[in-house]
């Protein structure tokens, strides 16, 4: 039984396919739909200016995104809750999954460089590890 | 090289690459420019010309500058007796405990242990201030009690970093005085002459600003101070002003950040030797251990004082006993000005680069107050 459904979104063109099939299987399971975006502010700066500029910027791309967002689910005929935070992707999302007790994670699959991947590893490959709920990656 | 344009090519290069390493990792941009300006110093080995120092003080005036401008008075008026409080003890702490282990432990010179004292005393504000961010606690009192406190340290600081070294002479009277005069009539001339002038492209307010910043570094300079000294404190005094004049200060920090500070951070990074890093892991390591212990020593019986919760003082001191850019400018001023050498300037910067990232780590991992990330208002 699916009741609630979180959608991690990050602006992207991922994130919204992802936030499409969200609305979708909202709509079929009749669940609860909450979506979160995450603006990641840098690691150990130098000045608050450094926060603030990029703070700024995160803000205005993150309001254009909910109205998206809710313009999208409003077109499917579904509630959404969105919310911003601010902090590291996977932690913050993982932290909201256990919050809201999500029984459902949609993601989108982020095309970073097979560098990064292989060094770092992607949003997405530590969300399947880490969410205590079964998660859909949305290619 | 004797092509300034290639030398420009080449700092510019690596300027821009730290950008974009910064961008890939989320890791602040100051930090990366450091570790490049590392790896190129000692890979290509940076060339260090008279302008490139210039633009690499001017970075750091603005830097200052800038960071004074963040102070916000009103917090630290709120919460005065806690902020003052745990701000000196977080200074006077790690600075007397590091200075008093690099004189007696390490047998360093006292101008030596000095500036190991005021290189390892900072806090970092920019790291504090982004973790309240993410947290929300910057709304809350307990988070502007840490933010007033951090102003408090820096301040501390900066003033140890002006007047230690100075020359005690007229001159330091007649600096003295130029400063305190500057800082009374600028708040009140400053926001007359912004609104006469308006918003320009040949930016005269910014013009006026570096001016007066120029002429009080050059008296600073000249009686043996640090032109970050009267940076600072003109930034204090002209925050309220800068607070409200948001395009102004924009266009100072994008100025700052595109074309002076990554001249700063990547000479700060080239001038540390890989040889000594390795070699002096364990002195490093001890400093890093000294900084965080002396500041446990002196903050957390405060905010037990100040009726902390345990695990908020806990990560108040953690977040305390952070600092990059105060640290990293007074290990530079240390070596510039033949205090130090660059042995002893890779230990501190290394140090202090440590002290930017271990404890926020920690302070994140373990002791984080349980409420979670803040909603943002976009």
């Amino acid at each position: 039984m699916i009741a609630k459904i979180l959608v991690a979104n990050d602006g992207s063109e991922g994130g919204f396919r992802a936030l499409a099939m969200a609305c979708d299987l909202a709509k079929r399971y009749g669940a609860a739909l909450h979506m979160i975006s995450v603006e990641e502010l840098p690691d150990f700066p130098a000045s608050i200016g450094e926060i603030v500029e990029i703070k700024e910027a995160e803000n205005h791309k993150f309001h254009d995104v909910l109205q998206r967002a809710r313009a999208m689910a409003e077109a499917e005929g579904i509630d959404i809750d969105p919310e911003v935070v601010a902090g590291h992707a996977a932690a913050s999302i993982v932290e909201r999954v256990k919050a809201l007790k999500s029984d459902l994670l949609v993601i989108g699959f982020m095309g970073h460089s097979t560098l990064y991947e292989r060094i770092i590893g992607g949003t997405a490959d530590r969300l399947v590890r880490l969410a205590p709920c079964p998660v859909l990656v949305v290619k | 090289m004797d092509n300034i344009w290639l030398v420009s090519a080449l700092w510019i290069g690596l300027a821009l690459a730290a950008s974009l390493i910064s961008i890939w990792t989320a890791i602040s941009v100051a930090l990366i420019e450091i570790m490049v300006g590392a790896a190129a110093g000692n890979a290509i080995g940076l060339p260090l010309t008279p302008w490139i120092n210039y633009l690499a003080g001017f970075g750091a005036i603005l830097l200052t500058f800038l960071a004074g401008t963040e102070v916000d008075a009103d917090v630290v008026r709120r919460n005065l007796g806690a902020s003052i409080g745990i701000g000196i003890i977080s200074f006077l702490a790690p600075y007397l405990g590091c200075l008093l282990a690099a004189r007696y432990g390490l047998a360093w010179s006292w101008p030596e242990a000095q500036i190991a004292g005021i290189a390892l005393s900072t806090t970092s504000v920019a790291v504090v201030y982004a973790v309240m961010v993410e947290t929300g606690l910057n709304k809350s009192e307990l988070g502007k009690i840490i933010l007033a406190a951090c102003f408090v340290t820096d301040l501390g600081t900066v003033l140890a970093l002006g007047i230690v070294f100075a020359n005690f002479s007229v001159w330091l009277l007649a600096f003295a005085a130029a400063t305190a005069l500057a800082a009374w009539l600028l708040p009140k001339f400053v926001p007359w002459f912004f609104a006469t002038v308006g918003q320009r492209v040949s930016e005269p307010r910014t013009k006026f600003i570096l001016l007066v910043l120029f002429l009080l570094g050059g008296i600073a300079v000249s009686i043996g101070s640090e032109a970050v000294l009267p940076a600072y404190i003109i930034g204090m005094v002209l925050a309220p002003t800068f607070q409200r004049e948001h395009e102004l200060a924009h266009r100072m920090r994008v100025m700052a950040f595109a074309i002076l500070t990554p001249f700063y951070f990547l000479k700060a990074g080239s001038l540390i030797e890989f040889g000594a890093l390795v070699s002096a892991i364990g002195l490093i390591a001890l400093f890093l251990g000294l900084k965080m212990l002396t500041k446990f020593a002196g903050i957390l019986p405060l905010t037990r004082l100040f009726r902390f919760e345990r695990r908020d003082g806990i990560y108040t001191t953690l977040l305390m006993s952070t600092g990059l850019t105060f640290g990293s400018i007074s290990a530079l001023y240390g070596l510039t000005n033949h205090i130090i050498d660059q042995r002893q300037y890779t230990i501190l910067l290394t140090a202090v680069i440590g002290s930017a990232v271990v404890p926020t780590l920690i302070a994140q991992k373990w002791f984080m107050p349980k409420i979670g990330a803040a909603k943002q208002e976009v």
